[in-house]
């Protein structure tokens, strides 16, 4: 009996997701926690991994397509067996369908109008349905000596074996270390990238150039990919704006010191900069929109994306309701988000959603700097190192400790004013720290 | 009314008996001779089977009771020089000629020396398989060998041994002398394909070859009479037009006149002869029952034959004319009979585990089981100190030649240095230089050292063979098309690739076969095969082949100095080609067991040879792929470089061996084993492979090519290693 695969709810809400590309070909033997497709939203890439093991018989979306979400995308079953037509209702005891969306199946689903045509795998080829993880010898070797988890490579060799340039890619960018299979298709973030000119032009000319010392080439992984992709999009279809302001965080950095005497969470600036955010959200809600391609979507609770730097890239964990959360509430889970991500052990949920973010590079001694949007988000905050400078007070030059944050506005969601509006508010707020524990 | 003529044999056939007047006139000392050495084989044939009998003989034991006459008349006048072979049933022949060498004359009086005891024991522990064997223990029963005196090797093949008995023949005469070689064979043996062949090629070249029937009247149980319609064996020879003699074997001094008379037909370079001697073996095919007690013969045919014992009859003729007393007769047989009871304790020991009177050989005796392969293949240090060039590195002057002719210039210039050189095939001699032009030249200035040889693969390879473990000369023998070798398969596989190691891996075989492949040529099923993988898997043959006529020279020249057997694979694709030689060396080597890096590169290692090696090249640059291409050259398992391979594959992760013919018998197979049992932890992906079909290549020019690999397959094979890359 073949297994209907369904196209994933990528994100929280999705309706429908993109299938990038198929890593598997009709016939291929899979086996389970191989890597199928790589799935697509507006959020996030993600790479859709085998839950059956089997053979191939269909693959009913093409690279390209955008499908809804719960259609059913490939058929696996037994070698030689006929994709049977997907069943037309999911039971409804798979509760992940969003109850709205009947989930019909796909129009592009035909599977009369495309049979399995392409010869099953090569004669060479064993054909072996199991759920043993296939590694080549020499990528076992490679492994075991970068004290990397070969289990969490994914193999993209014939029959999903992991081969050497699988491990190189992950000892290169620390995913097998870091990543189980689900997290290691986070969505990528802005921020820290934005002084990083990644373009696939350029890249394609840096390729073609010849240099006359030697360098080595590192093969991009799919995350990279991404990441690249994605803020191409960004930067070049969503209007950005900047807007610069000082905050005085004397008082600020005062207060922490002491809320740190006392409390058993140490609490950083970061942790009241997040809280500013959703304070100054407070003031101004209508601020806190997303442009959708019919209508703005409006926000009630404040959702914050924190950038979290990890040795495979970037992760953007999803900080909820702020605006409702204590300080110290807000520093241990940023802190728990953190480890979490470092540790690879985030849940897919936790990178969903949000439309605002936060990205600090001030522990680096930053002092200023502009972030590209992590789409569809409408704003997100730059944040600097916060030093002392020579401040005019009432016509007299004095020094006090200035951290610069930048806000890049999405000016189809946020108008001039409005984002104004708003990052008056954050400074009022973080200025006056004492009004954000209230 | 047609007229009849009425035809007749070129040479005569005739039968000797000999007279109460012959035996009179017989020379004392040789009657003497020849009853110590019946009563030394007999004894000795009888103590092989008491110790059969307990169990102690692995393996057959071919017993000769019977038929000692044939054998001790025929060897009894030979020279020391002379050298004979035989068959699986040549104990008697082979002691006769070992204890003729170290005892000319025998005195009955004293019939065991010291020599005659210590031939006796060697003999007897070669066919226990002991370490002190003629042939370390390897040979046994079946394959006996002691060049120095003559004795060749008897060979458990049917007529197996012939062929090469004619490369010796060939070589005395080719060297001046006027001795001989003699090829004993049973009954079984005569219509056997090698013996024929050998029978037509020695009578074409006059080689002083006898073939020496020995007629027991039964293959194993089969009779004569049920096997040939003419069942006077000797009567082969007419049709070769060599004179035949037929003799009684039971009477030895019968069997000595006859060969007088061969040898002086022989000797005097008139070419081969053929004697039948009639004997009759008392016992069964092996072991020590009699053939009735198998139901094969009457108990009275037995008692008829053993009537006519020609131990007996020498004895009782020399009792007659006063030479001997009976009483002087026992104590012959009592002399022999206890030199093998020394021989015995020498080499058993009471076997107290076992039944009251049990032996047991004596446990420090066997050979160590390290010994298992040694000497299956020269230690090389023929080659020691010998000049090799390499194209890569080569900075003199160079010549442009076609490939063909660079093979015939090699060899011209090596033929004119070395004399040994002989070369042997269909037609090498004419056509400008067989059918390729590979020897083109060649008969015009060396005449007799170029032959053309009659259609007959097993006869001439053999004959090469013979020629090679001789010594004096150096075979190059051609196949004209790779296929022959099976109609040569055993002088090829298990002759010339075996003797070396089965007798005891000390005398080598120093023979070049040179045949080329022919896959696009349109010849169709029965010529078009690859031979590399049959040869690099078959015990002791070396392999080489050459993918331009810079390698081809310099791996030739190695192939002419080696002291193995070696094959030179060419493919007739190449002849055409063309390439650089040095212009004034052609006596340089390809260094021994260099494979050749034809191009660097990081992504996978190919491994070829031949003319895949260019078409590899081409679909390198087709595919892009940064492929490491390897010309392995020296294809043998005992020849392969390793170094490099190992270098290469530990770099690229991976390997494709690239191959023209046909899968069943490809290169490959054995190569891709190796490979992955050295190199497996270094493997990024199957080792993959590119050859042809399963069927060998059809006549039909789009068969033939669906059947072999050629450019798109091997662009589809590089294709393939690429997808292994993963998509990382």
């Amino acid at each position: 009996m073949a297994t209907q695969i369904k196209l994933p709810e990528v994100a929280a809400g999705a309706t429908h997701a993109v299938i990038s590309s198929w890593q598997v070909a009709v016939g291929d033997q899979v086996v389970v926690g191989q890597q199928l497709a790589e799935i697509e939203t507006d959020k996030a890439v993600v790479e859709l991994l085998a839950e059956t093991a089997g053979t191939i018989l269909e693959l009913i979306g093409k690279p390209g397509d955008e499908m809804e979400v719960g259609s059913t995308i490939a058929m696996v079953g037994e070698a030689g067996e006929t994709a049977a037509a997907p069943e037309p209702v999911t039971p409804v005891a798979e509760a992940p369908a969003p109850p709205a969306e009947a989930p019909v199946a796909s129009p592009v689903a035909s599977p009369v109008a495309s049979p399995v045509s392409e010869p099953v795998a090569t004669p060479a080829e064993p054909v072996q349905v199991s759920g043993r993880q296939r590694v080549s010898p020499i990528a076992r070797k490679l492994a075991k000596d970068a004290g990397v988890d070969v289990s969490q490579i994914i193999g993209t060799g014939p029959s999903g074996r992991v081969v050497r340039r699988d491990v190189e890619a992950s000892v290169a960018n620390g995913t097998a270390a870091a990543q189980p299979a689900a997290p290691a298709a986070a969505s990528p973030v802005a921020a820290p990238q934005a002084a990083v000119p990644v373009s696939t032009s350029a890249s394609k000319e840096l390729a073609s150039q010849e240099y006359s010392s030697t360098y080595s080439t590192v093969p991009h992984t799919s995350m990279r990919k991404a990441i690249a992709r994605r803020l191409t999009e960004s930067k070049s279809t969503v209007p950005h704006f900047y807007l610069n302001a000082d905050c005085k965080v004397d008082e600020l950095l005062a207060l922490r010191k002491k809320i740190n005497e006392s409390s058993q969470v140490k609490i950083s600036v970061n942790d009241m900069v997040v809280r500013a955010v959703a304070a100054a959200f407070e003031d101004l809600p209508e601020a806190n929109v997303v442009w959708g391609p019919d209508a703005m979507i409006k926000y009630e609770s404040v959702d914050i994306s924190i950038a979290v730097s990890t040795d495979g890239g970037l992760l953007t964990p999803v900080l909820r309701g702020v605006e409702k959360r204590s300080l110290s509430n807000i520093a241990r889970t940023i802190t728990d988000l953190a480890e979490r991500s470092r540790a690879g052990k985030l849940r897919q949920e936790e990178l969903n959603g949000g439309s605002f973010a936060v990205t600090n590079l001030g522990m680096y001694g930053t002092s200023s700097f502009s972030a590209i949007l992590n789409p569809p988000q409408s704003g997100i905050l730059a944040v600097g190192a916060a030093g002392p400078k020579a401040v005019v007070v009432d016509g007299e030059i004095s020094i006090a400790t200035i951290m610069s944050v930048t806000l890049s506005a999405d000016h189809r969601a946020v108008d001039g004013a409005l984002a104004a509006q708003w990052l008056a508010a954050f400074k009022a707020r973080i200025e006056n720290p004492l009004t954000m524990l209230i | 009314m047609t007229e009849r003529i009425q035809l007749d044999p070129l040479e005569p056939w005739v039968e000797i008996k000999t007279t109460k007047q012959d035996y009179q006139n017989a020379d004392p000392k040789l009657l003497e001779t020849m009853l110590g050495q019946l009563h030394l084989i007999r004894a000795f044939e009888e103590a092989i089977l008491d110790i059969a009998g307990e169990g102690l003989v692995h393996g057959p034991a071919h017993s000769s009771i019977g038929q000692e006459g044939g054998a001790v008349g025929s060897i009894v006048g030979m020279r020391p020089t002379d050298a004979i072979n035989g068959s699986h049933r040549g104990h008697h022949q082979f002691l006769a000629k070992a204890i003729a060498y170290v005892a000319p004359q025998l005195d009955v009086t004293n019939l065991v020396t010291s020599q005659v005891q210590e031939v006796l024991q060697k003999t007897a522990a070669e066919i226990l398989g002991l370490a002190q064997g003629y042939c370390k223990g390897r040979g046994g029963s079946m394959h006996l060998q002691w060049h120095e005196a003559g004795a060749l090797g008897t060979n458990a093949i049917v007529g197996g041994g012939v062929p090469l008995g004619a490369g010796n023949a060939w070589s005395q005469k080719r060297a001046g002398t006027t001795d001989m070689t003699t090829s004993y064979f049973g009954d079984g043996a005569v219509n056997i394909g090698s013996v024929l062949e050998s029978m037509n090629l020695t009578a074409a070249w006059d080689v002083p070859l006898v073939f020496f029937i020995e007629n027991n009247l039964y293959a194993v149980s089969t009779t004569v009479a049920e096997a040939t319609k003419e069942d006077r064996l000797s009567g082969r020879g007419l049709g070769f037009g060599i004179p035949s003699w037929r003799v009684d074997g039971m009477d030895p001094l019968a069997v000595w006149h006859v060969m007088q008379e061969v040898e002086e037909h022989v000797r005097s370079g008139k070419g081969p002869a053929v004697v039948e001697a009639e004997v009759y073996r008392f016992f069964h095919q092996n072991g020590a029952f009699p053939g009735s007690a198998f139901g094969y013969r009457s108990k009275e045919e037995e008692e008829h034959w053993r009537s006519r014992d020609p131990l007996d009859k020498i004895a009782n003729e020399m009792i007659e004319l006063g030479l001997i007393t009976q009483e002087q007769v026992a104590n012959t047989r009592k002399q022999a009979v206890a030199a093998m009871e020394l021989v015995a304790l020498e080499l058993l020991e009471p076997d107290l585990d076992g039944k009251p009177g049990a032996r047991k050989i004596k446990a420090n005796l066997w050979p160590d089981a390290g010994f298992v392969d040694v000497g299956l293949r020269s230690d090389l240090s023929e080659l020691a100190g010998a000049k090799t060039l390499e194209q890569d590195s080569y900075t003199g002057e160079t010549t442009d030649i076609r490939f063909v002719d660079a093979i015939a210039k090699g060899m011209d210039r090596q033929m004119e240095l070395d004399e040994r050189i002989i070369i042997l095939g269909e037609d090498v001699h004419r056509l400008k230089g067989g059918t390729n032009g590979a020897t083109k030249g060649l008969q015009d200035k060396y005449d007799d050292r170029v032959l053309g040889t009659p259609i007959s693969e097993n006869a001439f390879a053999g004959l090469g063979g013979g020629m090679a473990m001789d010594g004096r000369f150096r075979p190059v023998v051609e196949f004209m098309y790779p296929d022959f070798l099976w109609v040569a398969a055993d002088q090829v596989f298990n002759q010339i690739g075996k003797a070396r190691h089965m007798f005891g891996g000390q005398n080598p075989v120093p023979l070049v076969l040179r045949t080329k492949v022919a896959m696009g040529s349109g010849y169709g099923s029965q010529h078009l095969m690859d031979p590399a993988g049959i040869f690099a898997t078959a015990p002791g043959w070396r392999v080489v082949a050459a993918s331009n006529p810079f390698d081809y020279i310099g791996l030739m020249n190695a192939a002419l100095k080696m002291e193995d057997p070696v094959l030179m694979i060419e493919h007739v694709d190449l002849y055409t080609q063309r390439g650089l030689i040095p212009a004034d060396d052609l006596d340089y080597q390809i260094e021994f067991g260099k494979a050749r890096v034809v191009r660097e590169g990081k992504d996978t290692t190919i491994l070829s040879y031949l003319n895949m090696v260019n078409i590899t090249k081409e679909a390198l640059d087709q595919t892009g792929l940064d492929g490491e291409l390897i010309d392995l050259r020296w294809l043998d398992r005992a020849s392969i470089d390793w170094d490099t391979i190992g270098e290469s594959i530990k770099k690229t992760n991976s390997v494709v061996i690239v191959e023209q013919g046909v899968q069943g018998t490809s290169y490959g197979g054995w190569l891709s084993d190796e490979i992955q049992r050295r190199f497996f932890d270094h493997l990024d992906q199957p080792v993959q492979r590119v050859h042809g079909r399963e069927a060998s290549p059809s006549i039909s020019k789009v068969l033939e090519r669906a059947s072999i690999a050629g450019l798109e397959e091997v662009v589809a094979g590089l294709n393939l290693v690429k997808e292994g890359f993963g998509k990382n």
